[in-house]
């Protein structure tokens, strides 16, 4: 580990009292754990009582076929020639913590932890014609769907904006597990994990791998602490200095000269610690280490521990990969399964063994479920992506929710003031599995959301002269049902 | 005053009652307590203002408000009254009470009579659309340029003293960067501050201009945000968006005149420039605002006119004068089939016409068919009196060069300009210059208010005053070109699918010896033998190359027809053999073998000669050339392919040598007098270093401000963050280029560190070190022999100051 610098040694650069002073507000109510509320509007709207400061949404990237996880329906074990409109779940249902709530067999550990949840299961998303993900997971990620005239911003974004860090020191959204480069689709990725126009002050800090978060809080690689020391104090040097002293005062100049204090801050602090999942427990990190998603988990704990606001973990969308399952997937669900069962419920033990879990909201979510035969909702004229059609399965490989439903799907909470133990909703039992019971939209599901977190679904920012709210038109509204 | 006399006749009636209604002060207070809030000044929820008697009888976006032939049956009294939630106005709050209703319904029975020139509030600044001939005040002696003539006068009248001019490394660094986006090198830095000439200024600005390369290759930033075009990102895999990177560069290099530029995106020649009109088509459904006919109208009215068309794609505009019927009127110019009218995505009913947006200037025929109808719209765009045209470029180019817009946001150019003489003087200026970017840029940059010192702006509350230029932040690919120049570390090659460099009549003459190449076909061309009109065939070989290509050319054509494919991919096709067409090799050609096919065909009615001329050459990263011709050594095949597809199928397996045809002499002429110009304008580019603008965005542009091209951008962040400043901490990309930058510049033979620092300071800051600087620089590289970590340390330090980061 290096050495902690002191980040406030002296320097005359700019407005040093100013910062001083601004810093121990911001670490005053980082303090008091009361969220921040940086910019309030208009008497528009009021924002509630926040029932959580932090969030953590656990992205199942690509497509989580409900009735092979948290739904589960009538269940046909593999057989050659098992006919497919026979068959809604590939995986048999077990018993939960939670009297008469049944998920999907390989999920044991969360469904241990079940008694801490409320499970929606009737989560809906628009046809949107052609069933894409990358369009779905824009609309989930920014409750509106694309293509936008302006850059819509990520709600982790909107939290960024609206609320600010917890910790001064810690980037408030911070994103866990996604790559953005040299994978499909990345292009579509980027377009929604972005601030948009709020600009790149409130844009996520992307942490692709988790083994290597560490590394984006510390001095570059090569340099040790004594030479980043001595390099930082040089471009304060030269900056005291510069001839040009009396431009400092100019806006540009000193929020530069402030962006570069944060971040020598965050580098130098303690709280970069938490980045580095390798100083975890033995013990403690081998309940995570199922793969990249779990050690995500094992991250974002980590993160809001530190003070984080809002962290995303993602078991990362490749196009035809994970649960973008348009073969194998049973099989491939039965890895996934283990890959989260651990880590999520460990998670959830983690954050309330250490008091954090009554005010860190926990999501479980996706861009829309699967099914065996339906694409996008009953009635639907979207083309069918799948790569076979079979009335009978015949091989092992055909064997799975291949098809890209929409019309219910599950999203699970855990703490933030949710109800424990409580099922919100309910799809049919035959299919068409839609929703027949309370559905909730994803303007809804983010009104739920920001309500937990202390913002008012209607917020809004004027943008080019029109007002752009945080829910889509300042129409979502949360489903008070959930909360405890 | 408007209209006295009508008004005066208005008011007639309210004399001859003895009921009459007190406008002042009965009508008055009741509109402002009710209906205030959303309907006057510049606010017009559901599309309607009632900030001056006009805007009142204009209606809403449900028709008009006031029905004067049938007074008791007006909208306004409806809604004041009614009990239903939806339509009841105001919305929330107080309903009128039955006295205010009387008198309403009596104002309005008396013909609502209106106090002469009254507004709720001041009526907001409505633009002038024609352009204007401003006369010049008479200038300062030494300030003669005429932005100086008017801005001299502006600050006299504002009793702002007039400014400094700054120093000549700063004026030096700003001129660069503001017009050619590269740092002066050293050695730049040297000659202009010791050139003794009174006119060096005048003369770099003009100089800098003429680098015609590097202008462009500036630019291309600027447009490809403009025109949201760019090399890769959303729309491109699925095929719904093409590029118009090779039309762009070459009308910047070329610098044709904007009304041409204009017209060539709008009434595209040739698909080069499509790209533009044809906007991202989004696989699925979108919402009825963002269609490719609705994407086109915001588009254009953003880019050419600094309209804001978005509002008033889905509602009429709360904010601006354009309405629903107006969005859809310019969209259905570009429409192919009749286009229904939503409103918040739902049909209104109605069908557009194609209208557009300034009828005073002209008119588009709706019944004309698209071609016809693309050819008035630009018409009308570029009409010499369109003002509004030309007064939003030379706004986009003030912004460039002073950091702020005369009229600011740059897209809502409906607002006043802080100097309407300006304004008005650079529009007029810049079209009786034939639409010139280059002068307007140099005639601006000629100005003592562009050398003036930079404002500091610690207050941005207040409304503006112009003092001097504002600082510009590096574009992400200012500071990328930047570092890649101080440290030699740019990638080997770019990634926009175009020919860089512009050719000269010495290298053009090289070419012409270089491109040879036989016409070849299959055996249906053998000796005595005509090949059958419409005949297909495949032509195919396979070029080896010892290493990468950093840059390459393919010059073919074909009678009558080809498409070629490299490594399986389509790269080009024409139908039409009497044009050449030079294909980009660098992006396509891979170390090792390249697959080469070309599926051609014949046309005709009976048997006619056929044929196919390729030449290609590519300089490789390893320093040596490499060159492929059409000859008898290639293959052909009597099969087809299936279908059009981007990708090449599978190949057949019945391959035989293709047979060279005689060249036809109109053939050889087509080849003699295109072939060399094309081959030379590779050759030209085969050297040019890389440049940030020709570079798909990477995360480390991305973290300095490079937009997502999905949207028009014309203003980038003025700032920078916390992520972007723990990027330019601790990234990689960085801190990897300014070791290799240290590595290389250690290596030199200084004299002793200070000459070292003092270079540092001439290619980075355009000045030499203040003593208490060059101390600090010593002490931190040691005085005798500096070490690389120490160098590129310093470096580090020198980048992240203010003054590096701004154009000032």
């Amino acid at each position: 580990m290096h050495p902690t610098l002191d980040p406030t040694a002296p320097s005359s650069i700019v407005r040093r009292d100013f910062l001083k002073q601004l810093a121990a507000a911001a670490a005053a109510a980082w303090a008091t754990g009361e969220p921040r509320i940086a910019w309030a509007g208009d008497s528009k709207f009021t924002h509630p009582a926040a029932k959580a400061d932090a969030c953590i949404l656990l992205w199942m990237g690509g497509g989580m076929a409900a009735p092979d996880t948290f739904d589960p329906k009538r269940y046909l074990p593999f057989e050659k020639g098992l006919e497919v409109s026979r068959m809604l779940s590939t995986f048999p249902a077990i018993p939960t913590a939670v009297d008469g709530l049944r998920i999907c067999e390989g999920l044991e550990n969360i469904a241990s932890v079940m008694d801490r949840a409320t499970l929606i299961r009737s989560a809906v998303q628009p046809d949107l014609g052609s069933i894409l993900h990358s369009r779905h997971q824009y609309h989930w990620h920014t409750g509106y769907v694309p293509p936008q005239t302006v850059a819509c911003p990520h709600i982790g974004s909107w939290l960024a904006k609206v609320l600010g860090p917890r910790n001064p020191v810690m980037p408030a959204f911070i994103n866990v597990g996604q790559r953005l480069e040299g994978v499909g689709e990345s292009e579509e990725l980027k377009a929604f994990t972005t601030a948009g126009f709020f600009g790149s002050e409130f844009a996520p800090m992307n942490l692709p791998q988790p083994e290597e978060a560490a590394q984006s809080v510390r001095p570059p690689k090569g340099m040790d602490a004594g030479r980043f020391a001595n390099r930082d104090r040089l471009f304060r040097s030269l900056a005291d200095k510069n001839p040009n002293r009396d431009r400092m005062s100019d806006h540009q100049h000193q929020s530069l000269l402030r962006s570069m204090d944060n971040a020598y801050r965050l580098l130098n602090s303690p709280e970069r610690d938490a980045f580095d999942i390798a100083l975890e427990p033995k013990e403690s990190y081998a309940k995570y280490d199922t793969g990249r998603f779990g050690r995500g988990c094992l991250l974002a704990r980590r993160l809001v521990e530190a003070g984080a606001r809002f962290v995303e973990v993602t078991t990362e969308y490749v196009p035809f990969l994970h649960w973008d399952t348009h073969n194998s997937g049973h099989e491939t669900l039965a890895r996934l399964h283990k890959e989260i069962d651990q880590p999520i419920a460990t998670l959830v033990r983690d954050l309330e063994t250490r008091g954090l879990l009554d005010r860190t909201l926990v999501i479980i979510a996706s861009e829309f479920s699967r099914d065996a035969l339906m694409e996008g909702k009953p009635g639907s004229n979207a083309n069918d992506q799948t790569t076979f059609k079979v009335d009978r399965i015949e091989e092992m490989k055909h064997y799975g929710l291949h098809r890209h439903f929409t019309g219910g799907t599950s999203v699970v909470l855990f703490g933030g003031g949710v109800k424990k133990g409580h099922v919100h909703g309910q799809t049919a039992d035959e299919r068409p599995l839609v929703a027949i019971k309370d559905p909730v939209s994803i303007s809804d599901l983010h009104a739920t959301l920001m309500t937990a977190m202390g913002v008012s679904p209607k917020t809004e920012f004027t943008v080019e002269g029109r007002p752009f709210y945080v829910t889509e038109d300042g129409k979502g509204k949360a489903v008070d049902a959930v909360f405890a | 005053m408007r209209a006295p006399l009508a008004a005066l006749l208005l008011l007639l009636p309210t004399c001859a009652s003895l009921q009459a209604v007190d406008f002042n002060h009965q009508v008055v207070p009741l509109l402002r307590k009710h209906c205030g809030e959303c309907h006057t000044g510049n606010k017009l929820k559901g599309g309607f203002s009632m900030n001056d008697r006009n805007t009142l009888l204009h209606g809403s976006e449900n028709g008009p408000v006031i029905d004067p032939k049938n007074p008791a049956a007006s909208l306004l009294l409806k809604v004041v009254t009614t009990d239903d939630k939806d339509t009841r106005m105001p919305p929330k709050g107080e309903r009128l009470s039955a006295e205010e209703v009387a008198v309403l319904r009596q104002w309005i029975a008396d013909g609502t009579p209106w106090e002469p020139g009254f507004a709720f509030k001041a009526p907001a600044y409505d633009p002038p659309l024609k352009p204007r001939t401003v006369p010049l005040p008479q200038p300062t002696p030494g300030r003669e340029n005429p932005v100086d003539r008017l801005v001299d006068s502006y600050l006299a009248k504002n009793q702002i003293p007039t400014p400094a001019t700054v120093d000549d490394g700063a004026f030096l660094r700003r001129a660069h960067l503001d017009l050619i986006g590269l740092l002066p090198t050293p050695e730049e830095f040297t000659a202009f501050t010791s050139d003794q000439r009174p006119d060096k200024r005048q003369r770099l600005i003009t100089s800098l201009l003429a680098r015609d390369v590097d202008y462009a290759e500036h630019w291309l930033t600027f447009w490809n945000d403009l025109l949201r075009n760019d090399y890769g990102g959303t729309g491109f895999i699925t095929g719904g968006r093409k590029q118009i990177s090779a039309w762009l560069y070459s009308a910047l290099v070329q610098n044709i005149p904007y009304n041409q530029f204009a017209t060539e995106l709008l009434n595209p020649p040739t698909d080069q420039s499509r790209g533009f009109i044809d906007g991202i088509k989004w696989r699925g459904n979108v919402s009825a605002g963002q269609t490719v006919e609705i994407q086109f109208a915001q588009s254009l009215g953003q880019s050419f006119l600094g309209i804001n068309l978005k509002c008033a794609s889905c509602h009429d505009s709360f904010i601006d004068r354009w309405k629903l019927d107006e969005s859809y009127g310019l969209a259905a110019v570009y429409a192919e089939k009749p286009l229904e009218i939503h409103r918040c995505d739902k049909p209104v009913g109605r069908t557009a016409s194609a209208a557009w947006l300034f009828p005073e200037l002209g008119r588009i025929d709706p019944a004309a068919p698209r071609p016809e109808r693309l050819k008035q719209l630009a018409a009308l765009m570029t009409h010499p009196d369109n003002g509004r045209f030309t007064r939003t470029i030379v706004n986009r180019l003030w912004h460039r060069l002073m950091g702020r817009g005369l009229v600011h946001p740059l897209d809502a150019m409906q607002s006043e300009p802080w100097n309407a003489d300006l304004l008005d003087f650079l529009a007029d200026d810049f079209q009786k210059h034939g639409y010139n970017l280059r002068h307007t840029l140099a005639l601006i940059a000629s100005s003592q208010a562009y050398a003036a010192p930079t404002e500091v702006v610690s207050d941005q509350s207040g409304p503006y005053t112009f003092r001097g230029p504002r600082a510009r932040r590096l574009t992400a690919e200012q500071f990328v070109d930047a570092l890649w120049h101080i440290s030699h570390s740019g990638p080997a090659k770019v990634d926009a699918p175009i020919l860089r460099g512009k050719a000269d009549p010495a290298t053009i003459d090289a070419a012409r010896s270089r491109i040879s190449a036989a016409w070849i076909w299959g055996d249906s061309a053998a000796a005595g033998k005509i090949p059958p009109s419409g005949e297909k065939i495949l032509l195919r070989t396979t070029w080896k190359l010892d290493a990468p290509p950093s840059s390459g050319t393919a010059v073919l054509t074909c009678d009558n027809a080809f498409t070629l494919y490299i490594n399986n991919k389509r790269v080009a096709e024409s139908p039409q053999w009497e044009q050449l067409t030079s294909v980009p090799l660098h992006d396509k050609l891979q170390k090792g073998d390249n697959q080469i096919v070309v599926a051609v065909s014949n046309a005709g009615s009976s048997p006619n000669p056929a044929g196919l001329f390729l030449y290609a050459e590519a300089s490789l990263t390893n320093g040596s050339r490499a060159s492929l011709s059409s000859n008898s050594s290639w293959e052909f095949s009597p099969s087809t392919l299936k279908g059009n597809e981007a990708r090449l199928g599978k190949l057949p397996d019945d391959w035989k040598p293709a047979t060279e045809v005689p060249a036809l002499a109109p053939w050889s002429a087509a080849i003699s007098s295109q072939g060399p110009s094309l081959l030379a304008q590779a050759a030209a580019g085969a050297h040019l270093p890389p440049r940030a603008a020709l570079m798909k965005a990477d995360f480390f542009m991305r973290s300095l401000g490079r937009p997502n091209r999905d949207q028009i951008v014309s203003m980038r962040p003025a700032e920078l963050t916390t992520l972007e400043a723990i990027d330019l901490s601790n990234g990689e990309v960085l801190f990897s280029a300014l070791n290799k930058g240290a590595q290389q510049l250690t290596a030199r033979p200084w004299k002793d560190s200070a000459e070292l620092v003092h270079w540092i300071y001439a290619q980075t800051l355009a000045r030499k070190p203040t003593t208490d600087e060059l101390t600090a620089a010593l002490d931190a590289l040691g005085r005798e022999k500096p070490a690389p970590a120490a160098v590129a340390d310093l470096l580090w330090a020198i980048l992240m100051q203010p003054e590096f980061q701004y154009v000032r």
